[in-house]
């Protein structure tokens, strides 16, 4: 085919592989609002620890392959405000996650009802700082009926919304995210609308939301793209996440992207404001969000248990040494 | 036309799987067929099929490939025998109640694996009642298993005579962003409708802000839609002096109606000529 974005054709245009060079941004802190961390190895965690992110949202989201039953959404959800939770605080990150039910799911009609049902048990706890990532797959009226229902449910409850904007058709589906949010009655200033481009920025700064970018290999957004796009639009009510999951990507996407910007002649204040500042100030929105619990997550505690399990297995060391070239 | 065909290569199908498997299979199929409770076996006997009959390409002889050519299913050439077998099992499951065939055949979906999901996906064109299993085939659009997508989206009768408008943009539309081969979407051509047109605009138009390429068979399905509006992308598109966006642009110019396009093409002298050669047609991209 003419134009394969395919890895082997991006291969030659990659260069050799380098190690990314954190000292532009040392010492700086970072806030991903959209990591699935549930997808990713606790050597994601050190590395991001290690590049600064001090705290992260995860937003539910589906797992590669539809679920067929309520259980199995029940015990995601557990396990992001339960195991992944603690398994962050090992590595000194505060986790927050954000509840809903994902678009694609939203098709199957008998299970999302079922789900609907046990959301308000699970978006009222203790970190969860929205109702998550909600919005349009392939712009289905199932989609849409069950998009409407969280937004409902988000603005009884005070909480912000992520919406998750369609990879297909995105234009249009971010103007209807955006026109149903308002139909309902939330304020724009409370609604993250995710995933981002070129084509859709304007318009969503332009009506008052939050613009989230993900940057995310080959598909999504480029951190040179992205640096091209604060230049131009500054860096109100902009951020950047990664959106890591279990596809092909970047969990040091913030921090990287920081580094960036700061070799592109971005100015201090700016960075910060996008790759930390503002996403706070979005999610604290829901009460559930301190900064000051930040400092308190980075003093870790590894012999703390979660429901008796550890994340160390008999015997292990907490780190190991990524300098060393044996892994024993 | 196709239905005159489908008993015949039915029959194909039957002979080909017998002829693709050992002596062994064969009794172990005709014990399950022959069996008085083939609904409460069907899934065991659809999920331990492989195991019975390898997984090896299958042969077809000449003839019976000229007539599966001739019905649209030349494609089977290239299926392995677990994969026509258990299209075959499904393909001759018919309860005579809808009902009961989709409450026989859906759970299938729900617990399969690759292999499995790619032939009950390849089986939609043989099912009997082909209305019942329309949101599943929806359903499977969604995947991002680049082997069930292909299943569904290539050389599948299934879902051009059978899809309502969104599910059918949605399919293409994913076939675009998964890099699937567009020449072998069936009814592609049929199916052109405006509003798949103006999102596929849409689209070429964020490839374009994030510096990357057009796939050309995107300008196939815009040409007969081309107005004044479309026009003016078409316009930023023959201007990035990508050659073969541009070719694919004049050629869906050249297929449609609208004149200011028309007249705007024939201002590229290399286009000009490219399309009065009569050498331009949507397989060469």
């Amino acid at each position: 085919m003419c134009c394969s974005s395919s890895i082997e054709r991006d291969k030659a245009l990659m260069g050799a592989p380098e190690a990314f060079d954190i000292s532009a941004v040392k010492g700086m802190k970072f806030f991903d609002p959209h990591v699935h961390m549930t997808s990713r190895t606790t050597d994601d965690y050190q590395a991001m620890a290690d590049a600064g992110v001090v705290a992260l949202i995860e937003p539910a989201f589906w797992l590669g392959q539809p679920r067929t039953g309520l259980d199995s959404f029940r015990d995601y959800y557990s396990s992001l405000i339960g195991w992944e939770r603690f398994r962050s605080s090992q590595f000194g990150i505060k986790h927050y996650c954000t509840i809903g039910l994902n678009s694609r799911e939203a098709n199957n009609e008998s299970l999302a009802e079922q789900v609907m049902e046990i959301l308000p048990l699970f978006i009222y706890k203790e970190g969860v700082v929205g109702v998550g990532e909600i919005g349009f797959d392939d712009q289905t009226a199932a989609e849409e009926k069950y998009y409407r229902l969280q937004l409902q449910l988000a603005k009884e409850a005070g909480l912000p919304v992520q919406v998750h904007t369609p990879h297909r058709d995105k234009k249009k589906g971010t103007q209807r995210s955006m026109d149903i949010a308002l139909e309902h009655g939330l304020d724009p200033y409370s609604v993250i609308i995710d995933h981002n481009n070129e084509e859709t920025v304007k318009e969503v700064l332009d009506r008052g939301f939050w613009a989230a970018f993900t940057i995310y290999p080959f598909t999504k957004m480029g951190n040179e793209r992205m640096v091209e796009i604060v230049k131009q639009y500054g860096a109100e009510r902009i951020m950047v996440n990664s959106a890591a999951d279990w596809g092909i990507s970047d969990p040091l996407a913030v921090p990287k992207t920081a580094a960036l910007m700061k070799m592109r002649g971005l100015s201090d204040q700016d960075i910060e404001l996008v790759t930390y500042r503002n996403a706070i100030t979005a999610f604290a929105q829901s009460g559930q969000l301190d900064e000051a619990d930040f400092d308190a997550q980075k003093n870790v505690d590894l012999t703390e248990k979660f429901e008796g399990n550890t994340i160390l297995r008999g015997g292990q060391q907490p780190r190991t040494d990524k300098s060393s070239i044996i892994i024993s | 036309m196709r239905d005159d065909h489908m008993k015949a290569v039915k029959e194909i199908i039957a002979s080909t799987v017998k002829n693709n498997i050992s002596v062994e299979a064969e009794k172990w199929l005709e014990d399950f067929i022959q069996s008085t409770d083939k609904s409460a076996q069907l899934a065991k006997v659809f999920v331990m099929l492989p195991r019975k009959t390898g997984k090896l390409p299958v042969a077809i002889n000449n003839d019976q490939q000229e007539v599966l050519h001739a019905a649209g299913f030349g494609y089977i050439r290239n299926w392995t025998i677990d994969r026509l077998s258990r299209v075959w099992l499904l393909a001759g499951f018919d309860l005579g109640d809808k009902e009961r065939l989709f409450s026989t055949i859906n759970p299938l979906f729900l617990s399969a694996e690759v292999n499995e999901a790619v032939a009950l996906y390849s089986a939609l064109p043989f099912l009997a009642h082909p209305e019942i299993w329309v949101k599943r085939c929806a359903e499977g659009i969604r995947s991002n298993i680049g082997s069930v997508l292909e299943a569904i989206m290539e050389n599948n009768p299934y879902p051009s005579e059978n899809l309502d408008e969104a599910a059918w943009n949605q399919l293409v539309l994913k076939a675009f962003f998964t890099e699937k081969n567009i020449n072998l979407i069936i009814g592609l051509d049929k199916r052109a409708n405006l509003d798949l047109a103006l999102t596929l605009i849409d689209y070429a138009k964020e490839r374009w802000a994030a510096g990357r390429k057009v796939n050309p068979q995107l300008w196939r399905l815009v040409g007969k839609f081309i107005n004044a509006e479309i026009f003016d992308n078409l316009k930023v598109g023959l201007q990035r002096y990508d050659q073969i966006e541009q070719r694919a642009i004049a050629l869906a110019v050249s297929q449609s109606d609208y004149q200011p396009a028309k007249d705007y093409i024939n201002t590229f002298p290399e286009l000009k000529l490219a399309l009065s050669e009569g050498n331009l047609n949507w397989d060469s991209f």
